[in-house]
């Protein structure tokens, strides 16, 4: 924003037109903040959320979940008093034997904490105090579509608000620049992966404005931002100056207070044309902190850059940042293409927990790492003495949480010897949700909405949040 | 919070079950005191009378306990105490007598007379002596009505979708005669606009899309289903019948194709092609949606929450729900469905020109084929007369090269075997193991199998016959494929005789694209121990006869055969009919390929069984039920049939007490922003109480009598008093009705998002107006479609395509149109009824800067400076004289913009480069471009944007 753009918009904000302006919260009500009276329900120990979903289902047994004694069932076909007749997906349902394989990589122990990191996740394993892993995730659901639905909007049917919907519904927002609740995407290793949909950050029924904005890599980062070309920033706001004089003729001939919030969302659009740009400006990060994010970290479209981007976000007060890293499916060709997710996504992971604890902002932002599902431990398609692959499997996955509102260097939950069935602590999909909530402050089952006759909310009707790794 | 009901009415004494207390019970006790048994914490039930209860005299010591582990609703299950005004209505119910009624919704409509006012010249009709008579008991005045302008531009949005031109407003203006408003409307109810226009809330509520939309997302062609929507309302339809053949028009009797093509709309729903999925899961899904949105668009009921448990509020139990769900679980879809277009069951759904075509087309087929047969005797003589060679077999279609077949080639695979080993590769075009891609012909366990696999584990095609053949012994074997994607369409034949079969796995439904050679004898990992000779492969399925022609072991007899003669010496007259025949046939395939399909409802010819799933799981089946409609409703007629036409009869029944009022509710929610009925999509117990009940229930009633005539009870509407009022709002008004329930004033809300497109594209002069047709790609910004799925994303069309209405926008269900998702548009995943408005910055930016909008700014433009300037523009946007203060600011931005462009020409052209269509290079691009921003200015004014 040049001086004299500046100039007008707070002689503008001064004399009351933008200072209404408020993103996200929302048009129609008169609350600073947007979010709702009673909320957040007990003093929140996270501020904000960055949720890194990798998509497709990683595999817990090559990552974190570590399985010393499944070389000793090698080629074995699994049992059935482990496999207990569980659902399986109609790809491996067909197969005629399930072979378990063991992880091809390597685990050691680190930090204090002492936990099982894989040789394909080192800078993770650097940080690893500071995180608490759950490997004892579970879900309902067992393809992609459903499980990523389910994971982000708590039904796997469409239609229910997603996660980043309800936390900015229910809380509003922190800054009146930016979007309350922001999504970037990435696309794997294969240049590809799983589909996402829109309705993973849709509002579901809730009122529209609380949907996820996605930031871009292609083109304008939040569509529609830049001014045509040949339209400059200068006339930009000449027009919006005429502009809300015409509304203002408006308002005083109809009396629609519509007509009030639409002059003050034109002003926040155009606030949105700088910071935005002011957001995506790399050029006062130093090199160290750019380089800690890896080498593609000044490439827009990447996790890396995300990851910073995420941060970036997170000091401007956005509430939820939602990252999508696509191609974690590895139904075939495991041995190969998970080291090339990981090489991807450890580095910049990794660097986005140091950094947030660096600027002292891990202890008011929750960092999520996870699937929709794990993998089972048998092989599905062709084992080779060099490949396998993994079927999609909903009866254990990790996740890991660091930052605002969880106990740091926990491990939590456990699973069998298979990595098949959990045998400690099962977390389900509604505890994690619940326990996300609860970082934030809001008990779960008090954050509804009325549709359709009933109280929705983002935990149906389950749900208890994780006690033992919440921080008091 | 209270609904709107009770807050003009907290005062009026008595207490009124339905209106006060029955939401308060709903909301705050059902859960546990309600219709759901299983949830029921205690005898005590609140939702029907129990006089005799002795709990209901100590619900007020509960309700104001402030005991927490006493106090109703319990704080342990999160629930807030009840507010003062809800306990203070409560303790007067009870005071009362605690009298019950029956929920309104589920009783009959009736037709009370209009009410006394004391203004008697305001009433138009009806409705106006419902809503006065309401305003003059609360004291308020009616607004007087709007100007002509303003109603012209209302009125035409409303019935039409699009503005009016400037001498339309012009015309309806200076008419001074006492019809003019009534000829207006007449006007734009007989529009194709009006049928465009009622339409597109239709297919929202259908959730019609254009793509699948599980997962990968898909295409699917369901456009001609949406012309017909727009064809019903454009004749007027009564919505009675429109009903019926959407339901069950395939079950009509001489059901035509048209009344086939209505029943899409229960096709509409999504699908899923995601490999791995239970294809009964989601198939029992499909069904759960055909319920969910049947129930709310015409019962207005939530039944689709006792899909797992009674339903919590009212009175429909989960057995209901799976008897409900019965009509539409008889249909042979599948649950895991073909990526690439429509599923089975689909028919041809030729456009008039091309039905046309085809019958003559036909009509020729059948003189040729009549032709062919005349000639039979001829040929008879002729074969007696011949004198055969000592060899020939079936030549038309035998690949002599490398074969390539994908999985919707057919193909014919034959051998002469002598199996030494039950299992072996007799021939393969695949990959050389088991589970490989490819096509294979094996035996295995002595059974002739067929593999037409992509990926093994869920998209394989897989077949063999029932019995096994013996070993040792020479046998002819014939495998045929149609190419038709499915296992029915393979046929085997062991020594020319057709085999019983035995499919395995039967989605053949994914491209196979493999670059494998032929191996004879080998395969798929196996080898063939034994002889194989006489391998013939055909890229066309043989029949029966070819088969046994084939499979003849006596080559000179083969040579005899009257198929030889015809092959190799048939009388040149024949041949040339037989060419012909031949000829038309291919013309009509040709014809048949150009021909749109659309998704349809079948019946199965056996019903299949229905269960209730216990919470909802597909492999939980409880009870068997038989197809029944909920008990509280009214009665389903014995001579209905129990199917999915019975059903469609029932919902509109003049004894039904919901559809008539649903459906004007949603019409009246068109013309006003919001239903009598705010929530459109529950009118149960937990929905609103309408505060003009006798209001929505004359017009249900209206609509019934009038036979269903959806022109005659949108006319009724709009030709009302209440409808005319202007929209302006004094502060006094607004404070005390904020969200005009009472109806005081006319409606000033916000265009839903196709009307802001089309709008634009309409007084720019780019709009392109054809009724019908397949969807259009108008302009997306780039990498959208990318982004969610690779591949080569969004490519927009050319020329016409960019500017037709956005009723006919592409619509991919995951990745749905941005500006008019930004806009408030329902994404077309699932039913929704609901208008919704939003007011947010992305609109902003999505108007200011979208290449729609800049191109229509630059034709909008281009139309002001070749004649009346700004006020031409403002007649073109907002239909109306410019006022003073308006003029003089946008002539104040036009002279900053000029500045600009002066000092920056290259500027002016970049900015009037936007959109496909070219600029006008008549006017000098300085000009051009700053009038180009003073259009956008105009369309980006919050009156344009709205309906007032």
């Amino acid at each position: 924003m040049n001086a004299i753009t500046r100039r007008h918009f707070f002689g503008r904000a001064a004399t009351g037109l933008g200072a209404a302006a408020l993103w996200s919260l929302a048009g129609e009500t008169a609350e600073a903040k947007g979010g709702l009276p009673g909320l957040p329900h007990f003093a929140p120990r996270a501020k904000r959320v960055i949720y890194l979903f990798q998509s497709g289902g990683p595999s817990q047994m090559e990552l974190f979940d570590y399985k010393p004694r499944l070389k000793d069932f090698q080629g074995t076909d699994l049992p059935e008093s482990i496999r207990q007749g569980q659902r399986l997906t109609q790809m491996s349902s067909a197969q005629a034997s399930f072979p378990v394989v063991p992880s091809k990589f390597a685990f050691a122990q680190h930090g204090q904490s002492g936990a099982w990191v894989s040789e394909l996740m080192p800078h993770t394993a650097k940080v690893a105090d500071d995180l608490t892993f759950v490997k004892s995730t579970y879900t309902d659901a067992i393809n992609h579509d459903p499980a990523v639905t389910f994971l982000q909007t708590g039904s796997q049917i469409a239609g229910r608000p997603s996660m980043g919907s309800w936390v900015v519904y229910g809380l509003g927002s922190e800054t009146e620049n930016l979007p309350a609740f922001v999504v970037m995407i990435s696309p794997g290793s294969g240049g590809g992966g799983q589909p996402l949909y829109d309705r993973l950050w849709g509002a579901g029924f809730l009122p529209s404005r609380y949907q996820g904005v996605k930031f871009r890599s292609v083109g304008d980062p939040v569509l529609y931002l830049s001014n045509p070309e040949g339209f400059s920033g200068e006339q930009r706001r000449d027009y919006l100056d005429a502009l809300a004089k015409l509304n203002q003729g408006t308002m005083d001939e109809f009396g629609d207070p519509e007509i009030t919030t639409r002059i003050a969302q034109y002003e926040m659009a155009f606030r949105m044309q700088s910071s935005v740009p002011d957001l995506v400006d790399f050029s006062r990060e130093s090199a160290a902190t750019i380089e800690s994010y890896g080498p593609d970290a000044r490439k827009p479209g990447t996790y890396a850059y995300n990851c910073l981007l995420a941060r970036r976000l997170a000091e401007r007060g956005v509430r939820f940042i939602q990252l999508y890293h696509r191609d974690w499916d590895h139904h075939s060709g495991l041995p190969k293409g998970l080291p090339k997710m990981c090489l991807q996504t450890d580095q910049p992971t990794a660097a986005l927990v140091a950094d947030l604890k660096q600027r002292g902002m891990l202890d008011d932002t929750l960092v999520i790492w996870g699937g929709e599902f794990g993998r089972t431990v048998y092989c599905q398609g062709r084992l080779t003495p060099d490949d396998y692959g993994r079927d999609h499997h909903p009866r254990c996955f990790t996740v890991w949480m660091a930052g605002g509102g969880i106990k740091p260097g926990i491990t939590l939950g456990a699973t069998d010897d298979y990595c098949y069935n959990i045998t400690d602590r099962p977390v389900h999909v509604y505890d994690l949700q619940a326990t996300i909530l609860n970082c934030l402050g809001v008990d779960h089952t008090r954050l509804t909405f009325k549709f359709k006759g009933r109280h929705f909310r983002l935990t149906d009707v389950g749900g208890n949040a994780v006690k033992e790794i919440l921080r008091s | 919070m209270l609904w709107g009901g009770s807050l003009f009415a907290a005062a009026v004494s008595p207490v009124e079950f339905n209106r006060d207390v029955r939401p308060i019970l709903s909301d705050r006790c059902y859960t546990c005191h309600g219709p759901d048994r299983a949830s029921r914490k205690s005898p005590l039930r609140l939702d029907q009378e129990q006089s005799a209860h002795p709990a209901l005299g100590r619900i007020l010591e509960r309700i104001t306990s402030t005991d927490l582990s006493r106090r109703m609703p319990p704080a342990y299950m999160g629930r807030e105490r009840l507010s003062n005004a809800e306990i203070d209505v409560l303790r007067r119910w009870i005071e009362q007598g605690g009298k019950y009624e029956p929920h309104w919704s589920l009783i009959p409509p009736k037709k009370t007379a209009p009410p006394e006012v004391r203004e008697k010249a305001w009433p138009r009709n009806a409705i106006d002596s419902f809503v006065l008579a309401r305003l003059e008991q609360e004291g308020i005045a009616h607004a007087p009505e709007a100007d002509r302008a303003t109603l012209i531009r209302r009125l035409s949005f409303d019935l039409t979708g699009l503005p009016p031109t400037p001498a339309e407003t012009e015309a309806f203006t200076a008419d001074r005669s006492p019809d003019a408003y009534e000829k207006l409307v007449d006007r734009l109810l007989a529009s194709p606009r009006y049928a465009e226009r009622m339409a597109i809330r239709w297919l929202e509520a259908a959730r019609y899309a254009d793509t699948n939309g599980y997962s990968n997302d898909g295409p699917r062609d369901m456009w001609r289903w949406r012309d017909w929507v727009i064809d019903a309302f454009r004749t007027n339809m009564p919505f009675d019948r429109f009903t019926v053949e959407q339901i069950a028009g395939d079950l009509l009797p001489n059901a035509t194709v048209s009344q086939r093509v209505a029943t899409a709309f229960n096709r509409n729903h999504r699908t899923s092609a995601e490999g791995g999925i239970v294809d009964e899961e989601f198939r029992l899904g499909y069904v759960g949606d055909r319920v969910e949105t049947t129930s709310t668009v015409w019962l207005g009921t939530t039944i689709g929450c006792a899909r797992c448990h009674d339903h919590k509020y009212d009175p429909y139990t989960q057995k209901e729900y799976y008897q409900l769900s019965a009509f539409f679980n008889n249909t042979p879809d599948r649950g895991f469905v073909y990526n690439f277009g429509n599923e089975p069951p689909y028919i041809y759904a030729p456009l008039p020109g091309q039905q046309a075509k085809l019958d003559a087309l036909e009509a020729k087929v059948a003189a040729a084929r009549q032709k062919v047969a005349s000639l039979e005797p001829a040929v008879d003589r002729a074969y007696a007369a011949w004198t055969p060679p000592a060899d020939w077999n079936v030549r038309d279609g035998l690949v002599t090269g490398q074969p390539r077949f994908d999985y919707k080639d057919p193909f014919t695979f034959a051998a002469r075997i002598t199996p030494k080993s039950p299992k072996g590769a007799i021939l393969s075009i695949g990959e050389d193991y088991f589970e490989g891609k490819g096509h294979y012909l094996f035996l295995i366990d002595g059974k002739l199998r067929l593999h037409v696999t992509f990926r093994y584990s869920d998209l394989s095609l897989r077949v063999e016959t029932a019995d096994a053949l013996p070993l040792a012994k020479t046998q002819h074997v014939l495998v045929t494929y149609d190419g038709g994607m499915r296992a029915k369409g393979v046929h085997m034949y062991v020594d020319g005789r057709e085999m019983p079969l035995k499919v395995l796995f039967d989605y053949g439904i994914w491209p196979i694209e493999n670059k494998e050679p032929l191996r004879i004898g080998a395969g798929g990992g196996l080898r063939w121990d034994g002889k194989i000779e006489d391998v013939r492969i055909y890229d066309r399925a043989l029949s029966a006869r070819e088969a046994a022609l084939v499979a003849m072991t006596d080559a000179a007899a083969r040579a005899r055969t009257r198929e030889a003669f015809l092959d190799l010496a048939p009388p040149p007259e024949y041949a040339a009919a037989r060419a012909e025949l031949q000829g038309l046939e291919s013309r009509r395939a040709q014809l048949l390929a150009t021909i749109p399909t659309v998704m349809v409802m079948e019946e199965l010819p056996q019903r299949r069984d229905t269960f209730v799933l216990k919470r909802g799981a597909y492999d939980a089946p409880g009870e068997k039920v038989e197809p029944r409609t909920p008990a509280v409703l009214p009665p389903f007629q014995p001579n209905w049939p129990a199917n999915r036409l019975g059903l469609a009869r029932w919902l509109v029944d003049r004894g039904n007490p919901l559809t008539a009022r649903v459906t004007v509710n949603r019409f009246w929610q068109m013309l006003w922003g919001v239903g009598l009925v705010k929530t459109v999509e529950d009118f149960g117990s937990q929905g609103e109480w309408p505060l003009h009940q006798e209001l929505l229930d004359w017009l249900a009633v209206d609509f019934m009598d009038s036979g269903w005539d959806v022109k005659h009870i949108m006319k009724t509407m709009v030709m009302s008093a209440a409808y005319r009022q202007a929209s302006k709002v004094t502060p006094q008004l607004l404070e005390k009705d904020p969200e005009n329930r009472l109806l005081a004033r006319g409606a000033r809300f916000r265009l839903p998002a196709e009307m802001i497109r089309d709008q634009a594209l309409a007084v720019s002069g780019l709009l392109v107006e054809r009724v019908g047709g397949p969807s259009v790609k108008p302009y997306q910004p780039p990498g959208l479609w990318q982004e969610l799925f690779g591949g080569k994303g969004y490519v927009a069309d050319t020329g016409e395509g960019l500017y037709r209405r956005s009723l006919y926008t592409y619509w991919r269900r995951t990745v749905a149109p941005p500006a008019m998702m930004s806009f408030d548009s329902p994404s077309r995943e699932v039913c929704v009824v609901r208008e919704e408005r939003t007011n947010t910055p992305l609109q902003a930016l999505n108007l200011m800067d979208d290449t729609i909008y800049l191109e229509a700014s630059r034709k909008l433009a281009e139309r002001m400076v070749k004649g009346g300037g700004i006020d031409a523009g403002t007649r073109l946007v907002l239909g109306r004289e410019p006022r003073a203060m308006e003029r003089a600011v946008l002539e104040g931005a036009l002279e900053k913009f000029r500045a600009r462009y002066q000092a920056h020409p290259e500027d002016a052209v970049k900015y009037l480069s936007h959109g496909d269509s070219p600029r006008d290079r008549s006017i000098e691009p300085v000009e051009l471009a700053s009038w180009t921003g003073v259009a956008s200015l105009l369309l980006n004014m919050d009156e344009a944007v709205t309906r007032q």
